[in-house]
């Protein structure tokens, strides 16, 4: 066994690990061992970046480089979900990002695209499980299994339907938005549970995308640019009421949903970073307001110009909606009173955010320069 | 083309019509447009999942008494799964396929039964004719791989439905009525427990519901 292939196989499987050891440590350690054990997955995730395991492609595993990255970044916001958490007394509760992670990634990399969708199946399964043990909270957690599954059924449905034909590539494109959790379209996600289950779950959605485009055909890239910018659209509409704040939170998924329609993977990419470390329950916070509204600099602003320099070629008309969508989304999603100063924040997590985003925003398209994409 | 082909979409608009009820006809359906085209392994494997996911829930659920929620715009739902299993029907006739999809008509079926019903054992009644139909589409195509995350998903919806219907709807318990038969032999122990509750011998109904569980009355 190569140093390359044993790295490959201990980044799979580190998170498992410290799900183990997290869930058994005492409450008072935990956060610690959890915040150790997620920076030595993200360092096992950059360095299976670095240095892939060569002969992959030829035993059916999936070795794209973007995969590979997403995987980096699903392993950044893990670090950064166990930054943020406190002590948790529930050790179900305290495992739980770290087997969310772990499952998404693993479902990235499956040889078969139908096997990544059972593996998301049993991540929410887990995730279901531990969000619904308190009392009061059983039809919760069914809404949440109802949702996920509809999307996981639509997606397999799809898949069973010729290769390349318009009702395959429309039926995996609703699946696909209902697992990223694109609002209004997705899941019934609440803030607590969004981070801990929501987050690798939707980004491995995203990336799944990616892989599913052989066979969904045309009809999937412009079902899912249709989702995307009904998305960005409804955003722009709702402004900052409730509902729009709400939709703000999935911005960059929208986004990420329009790139992956459009065939640009590296700004898809991007906007899994931004999602990864800015989205979800995070959006209320100046910073990640900031980077979800692709202020730069960082990755989401980068992936904006990816997105549309790529877009112009493939139809003007989506990139004039495209471009017009994020704009007034933007102009009205932004909070009445601005940002504030607080550029850089003051806690440890969210430091670490902004420059991961930063600097995904620089390295990524000077690695797409290098021929490393 | 069986009978039992054609026959499956249409007991699963009866379930989208009807609910629960018409799961384990369903079920039984399926399994024989199963078996019909062959008994190598993984069509016995298939037939047998489908017939566990269809009827074990309904039997769970014969234990529980019904929630009872209100239905709002039943009639025209059935009519909403028709037509989109006709416009699956042209599409796939347009794309140059000539089998007929009775799997994923059955699964279009039971999407629409999860989406536009809102009580949660007709959801769950969906989401089991789902599992029916892309099993079946699933052994139709031998697609091995289908076929056993459909298992994963099936037995992920089955616990987790169970728990949440034991947790959210009460249990029908069986209460055997004091001054029957079996209390008789008791004589002398039960005579002093009648005289407490004060039911000299009337006899009280079998079937008493257990209060509603903490999400039962939190959830209402």
């Amino acid at each position: 066994m190569t140093i390359p292939v044993f790295l490959a196989a201990l980044a799979f499987a580190w998170p498992l690990l410290g799900a183990a050891v997290v869930m058994s440590v005492s409450t008072p350690r935990s956060r610690d061992v959890a915040v150790w054990m997620a920076g030595i997955g993200c360092l096992l995730a950059l360095a299976v970046f670095l240095f892939p395991a060569t002969g992959a492609v030829a035993t059916g595993w999936d070795d794209d480089p973007v995969q590979r990255a997403g995987r980096v970044m699903l392993a950044c916001g893990l670090l950064l979900t166990v930054l943020e958490s406190r002590d948790m007394a529930d050790r179900f509760l305290r495992g739980l990002p770290h087997v969310s992670t772990a499952l998404a990634g693993l479902a990235c990399v499956a040889p078969d695209p139908v096997i990544g969708l059972g593996i998301l199946e049993a991540s929410l399964a887990y995730g279901v499980f531990v969000f619904s043990r308190p009392a009061g909270q059983a039809r919760a957690g069914w809404a949440l299994v109802r949702t996920g599954s509809v999307g996981i059924f639509l997606v397999l449905a799809g898949l069973l339907l010729p290769v390349g034909s318009p009702s395959a590539g429309l039926m995996m494109a609703c699946g696909i938005v209902m697992l990223a959790g694109l609002t209004p379209f997705g899941q019934p996600w609440r803030a607590e549970n969004d981070t801990f289950l929501f987050l690798p779950f939707a980004g491995a959605a995203l990336l799944l995308a990616m892989r599913l485009r052989v066979h969904g055909g045309e009809a999937f890239d412009n079902a899912l640019v249709a989702a995307g910018l009904a998305s960005v659209w409804l955003t722009a509409c709702a402004g900052r009421s409730d509902d729009g704040m709400r939709l703000f939170r999935t911005f960059p998924s929208a986004l990420a949903l329009i790139a992956v329609g459009a065939q640009a993977d590296v700004a898809a990419l991007l906007f899994l970073c931004g999602w990864c470390l800015a989205g979800g329950s995070r959006s209320g916070r100046s910073w990640a307001a900031r980077a979800l509204a692709c202020f730069p600099p960082g990755a989401p602003f980068v992936g904006c110009l990816l997105l549309l320099s790529m877009m112009s070629d493939w139809s003007w008309i989506f990139t004039v909606l495209t471009v017009a969508g994020i704009l007034c989304a933007v102009v009205r999603a932004v909070p009445a009173g601005g940002f504030g100063r607080d550029i850089w924040p003051d806690d440890v997590a969210g430091r670490m955010a902004c420059s991961v985003l930063v600097l995904t925003g620089f390295l990524v398209p000077l690695a797409m320069m290098l021929g490393a994409f | 083309m069986t009978l039992a082909a054609i026959l499956a979409p249409l007991l699963a608009l009866c379930v989208v019509a009807r609910g629960m009820g018409f799961l384990p006809a369903l079920g039984v359906v399926t399994a024989i447009a199963i078996l019909v085209d062959g008994l190598e392994p993984l069509q016995q494997v298939g037939a047998g999942l489908v017939l566990v996911f269809s009827i074990g829930p309904a039997w769970f659920l014969s234990y529980y008494q019904h929630d009872g929620v209100q239905e709002r715009g039943g009639p025209a739902v059935p009519f909403l799964a028709l037509g989109l299993m006709v416009v699956l029907l042209l599409a796939s006739a347009r794309s140059g396929s000539a089998a007929f999809p009775a799997g994923l008509c059955v699964v279009l079926a039971g999407l629409v039964a999860v989406t536009c019903r809102h009580a949660m054992v007709w959801q769950w009644a969906g989401l089991l004719t789902c599992i029916n139909g892309i099993m079946l589409a699933g052994v139709v195509e031998k697609q091995i791989m289908v076929v056993g995350v459909t298992a994963l998903a099936g037995c992920v919806i089955a616990l987790l439905g169970g728990m949440c219907v034991h947790r959210v709807m009460p249990r029908i318990a069986v209460v055997r009525a004091p001054g029957r038969d079996g209390d008789k032999k008791k004589g002398k122990k039960h005579k002093s427990s009648q005289s407490e509750t004060g039911s000299t011998g009337a006899p009280r109904p079998d079937y008493v519901p257990k209060p509603p569980l903490a999400d039962a009355e939190s959830e209402a």
